[in-house]
């Protein structure tokens, strides 16, 4: 009787056990179950407040006769009222036809929001029926930044630049035209300057504009510094709405010869060892070794005494 | 007149007392504390310290000066001393040699530390440029450390024969020890003839040498085009100034170790007064070069000129600046002019000042400067304006002070303080004149 009796509040304290258990795991599971709920309606109403913000796209068409014909792109956004450079924005570039658009290419920006698409080949580009080129440069937009297109359009104008000397003064004369029309650019302000460093050096007036035939003369003062006597002369036409900005650049042996100051190649203080100076080849290291043999010397005494 | 084995007896080193042992142990915690945070600042990078763009030198190079300084004081005691045939140098000349030798080592050590690569320490042998008064110092530092063992060794030689006789029965284990270091001495009329040679050689060599470490590590700073560094009087200004440092620290380690081994019989008041003498002509010196260093700036002053000596004399470290020049040279000057002021102990709080006064010196040689270039640095944070070393750079410094105190320590613990041979043979010279005279 008694163990019939122990072994029912046996059975009775494991059912309890058992539904204690039970009542736990479903708690456990509804817990997990509503965080998972709630973390992912969370993040739907987080992905809806992130705020898209608008993206400017400017692009400038740079033509270099003889050279690289590209587009600088600049991105940038108004963010709280500031201006930021956007980097990392890939960008398509199209050009558009009638009916037509061609895809020529991708490219990224870089830390400064700034790009440089540079065409391999000017005839990659087709004009349209008013010799219009048209360029577009699209954004397909992500998480930060909403889609965004700009588009350019020009025409293809050419600068003819040569240097010629008259009563021993030499001038810079220039021609701009339009390349498919073949006809003179007229009244359009060019900009004469000399390559340096950093910024270019301007000469002449501050505008020279183009006569009836599309040319200016501007005489080179003398005595500007190159290397070697070489100036590399630039006539810019500087962006144009028409033509963008197209730029001739004339190398010549007109400028002052640069005397080089450079002590590179001297014995100074402040070059590397094997330039070393031989005054301080000679006295520093009489004192080392002078100083160390006597040393040695003292050690060698410290031998004797042990010897003798 | 004491006898030989009376001077032998109590001479020999001693065990330390419990003072002894207590001022070890503080010494080792120290280290320990600074190797600890030595290791966090090579885990972590020299940015646990508060050295920025700024401050790029800061409390370890001011205390890698303050300890070049000080090791100048065996150069003056025991060349100057020896070439001058001062006989009452006997019983300071080994305590300055081991101070010396304690100094320079730790100097070397201090560089290391504040490289934040020391991995790379080959490469200023290995890159040199004679050009740089970097070079000259990797290069001085290492002659003066090697010049300052012969310093000490050559003299101890027969010191060393004599302690390898005394333990020979109570102590075989050290006897054998002092029998290695005493290579073989015994006192034969050719050994006698190359010791007193070599420590000839010695104490001419250490001269140069010393004044040449005190250069380099002035030519340091004044080759730097910096306000307040870029001066003409910058050598001679360090070596007056190690002048100073030096004799404060020997007349401090003096004043111990004569009352913690009792050795009132052989350094006696006389040696303080002698002493107390040298320190005042050191701080005259270097008071004087102290005013060369200040005046004429603050006479001809530029705007950047003006602004530094400003910040010395009325700014933020004028507190630092005027305990420097007063406490560390006006009150020594003043005190040490009197002979009352010239007693062991008022000697002892004056050397104290003195030491306090040369090490802060150092810091306000190089912190202040540092702060105020030509050209400031654009758009570094506020607080790069300002140095105050951190709790990594004090532990560290504290350490390779300790350091330094734990190698004169463990050296005393071992050597002879005072030589015993030269003692014994002045005694006897003395005797025998006693002798001829009566």
């Amino acid at each position: 009787m008694s163990f019939s009796r122990k072994n029912h509040e046996h059975h009775k304290t494991n059912s309890y056990f058992m539904s204690k258990n039970q009542i736990n795991i479903r708690f456990i599971f509804l817990y997990v179950f509503s965080v998972f709920i709630l973390n992912t309606f969370s993040n739907s109403l987080y992905a809806q407040k992130v705020k898209q913000h608008k993206l400017r796209i400017n692009v400038q068409y740079v033509k270099i006769m003889d050279g690289e014909v590209y587009f600088d792109i600049k991105a940038s956004s108004k963010i709280k009222k500031k201006n930021i450079k956007v980097s990392n924005i890939e960008l398509t570039l199209y050009n558009e036809l009638e009916d037509d658009k061609i895809k020529l290419g991708k490219t990224t920006t870089n830390m400064n929001g700034e790009s440089r698409f540079i065409l391999k080949n000017f005839n990659e580009i087709r004009p349209d029926s008013s010799n219009t080129y048209n360029i577009l440069v699209s954004f397909k937009g992500n998480d930060s930044y909403k889609k965004a297109k700009k588009s350019i359009s020009f025409k293809d104008a050419i600068i003819e630049a040569k240097i010629i000397t008259k009563d021993s003064i030499n001038y810079i004369t220039a021609t701009l035209f339009d390349s498919k029309a073949k006809s003179p650019i007229v009244d359009e302000s060019l900009t004469v300057q000399v390559q340096r460093l950093f910024n270019p050096l301007r000469i002449g007036k501050e505008f020279n504009n183009t006569d009836d035939e599309g040319s200016i003369l501007v005489p080179i003062e003398e005595g500007i510094p190159g290397v070697d006597g070489n100036l590399a002369l630039e006539v810019v036409l500087n962006e144009s709405d028409d033509y963008g900005t197209v730029k001739a650049i004339v190398k010549a042996p007109i400028g002052k010869v640069i005397i080089d100051e450079s002590t590179f190649d001297q014995r100074t203080m402040w070059s590397p060892r094997n330039k070393t100076p031989i005054f301080l080849l000679i006295f520093p290291n009489l004192l080392i070794f002078g100083i160390w043999g006597i040393i040695v010397y003292l050690f060698i005494n410290l031998f004797k005494l042990s010897k003798s | 007149m004491k006898t030989k084995e009376q001077i032998i007896n109590d001479l020999t080193p001693r065990k330390f007392n419990k003072l002894g042992v207590a001022w070890t142990t503080l010494l080792i915690i120290v280290i320990i504390a600074g190797i600890i945070a030595y290791i966090d600042q090579l885990i972590k990078g020299q940015i646990v310290t508060n050295m920025r763009d700024y401050a790029l030198w800061g409390i370890y190079i001011s205390n890698f000066v303050f300890f070049v300084a000080t090791s100048f004081v065996g150069t003056v005691i025991v060349a100057f001393l020896r070439l001058t045939h001062k006989e009452w140098r006997t019983p300071l000349v080994r305590i300055a040699e081991v101070i010396s030798l304690a100094c320079i080592i730790m100097a070397g050590i201090t560089i290391m530390i504040d490289m934040a690569r020391p991995d790379r320490l080959l490469n200023l042998f290995i890159h040199a440029r004679l050009q740089s008064p970097i070079t000259w110092d990797v290069i001085i530092i290492p002659t003066y450390i090697v010049l300052s063992f012969l310093l000490l060794y050559f003299p101890l030689i027969p010191d060393l024969a004599i302690l390898k006789n005394y333990y020979k029965k109570t102590k075989p284990k050290l006897s054998k020890w002092y029998g290695t270091f005493s290579l073989n001495w015994t006192g034969s009329t050719a050994q006698k003839a190359i010791q007193s040679k070599s420590i000839k050689i010695i104490a001419y060599l250490i001269i140069p040498v010393g004044f040449i470490l005190q250069t380099v590590d002035a030519w340091l700073f004044s080759t730097t085009y910096r306000i307040g560094w870029s001066s003409t009087n910058m050598g001679a200004y360090f070596i007056s100034g190690a002048f100073v440092a030096g004799v404060g620290a020997l007349i401090a380690v003096v004043y111990i170790i004569r009352k913690s081994y009792k050795l009132e019989d052989y350094i006696t008041d006389m040696h303080f007064d002698k002493m107390g003498r040298l320190l005042v002509l050191a701080c005259l010196i270097y008071l004087y070069f102290n005013i060369n260093e200040y005046l004429i700036p603050a006479f001809t002053a530029s705007v950047e000129e003006e602004a530094h000596l400003n910040l010395l004399f009325f700014g933020q470290y004028a507190p630092l600046f005027w305990f420097v020049i007063i406490g560390g040279l006006i009150i020594p000057i003043v005190v040490l002019m009197f002979k009352k002021g010239r007693k062991p102990l008022p000697m002892f709080i004056i050397a104290i000042l003195v030491v306090l006064g040369s090490w802060w010196k150092r810091y306000i040689i190089v912190t202040p400067t540092l702060l105020h270039p030509f050209l400031p640095i654009q758009g570094v944070p506020e607080s790069w304006h300002h140095y105050f070393p951190s709790i990594h750079e004090w532990l560290i410094t504290g350490a390779t002070l300790a350091m330094a105190l734990l190698i004169i320590t463990l050296l005393f613990r071992y050597l002879p303080i005072i030589p015993i041979q030269r003692t014994t043979d002045e005694h006897k010279l003395l005797r025998t004149n006693k002798i001829t005279e009566s």
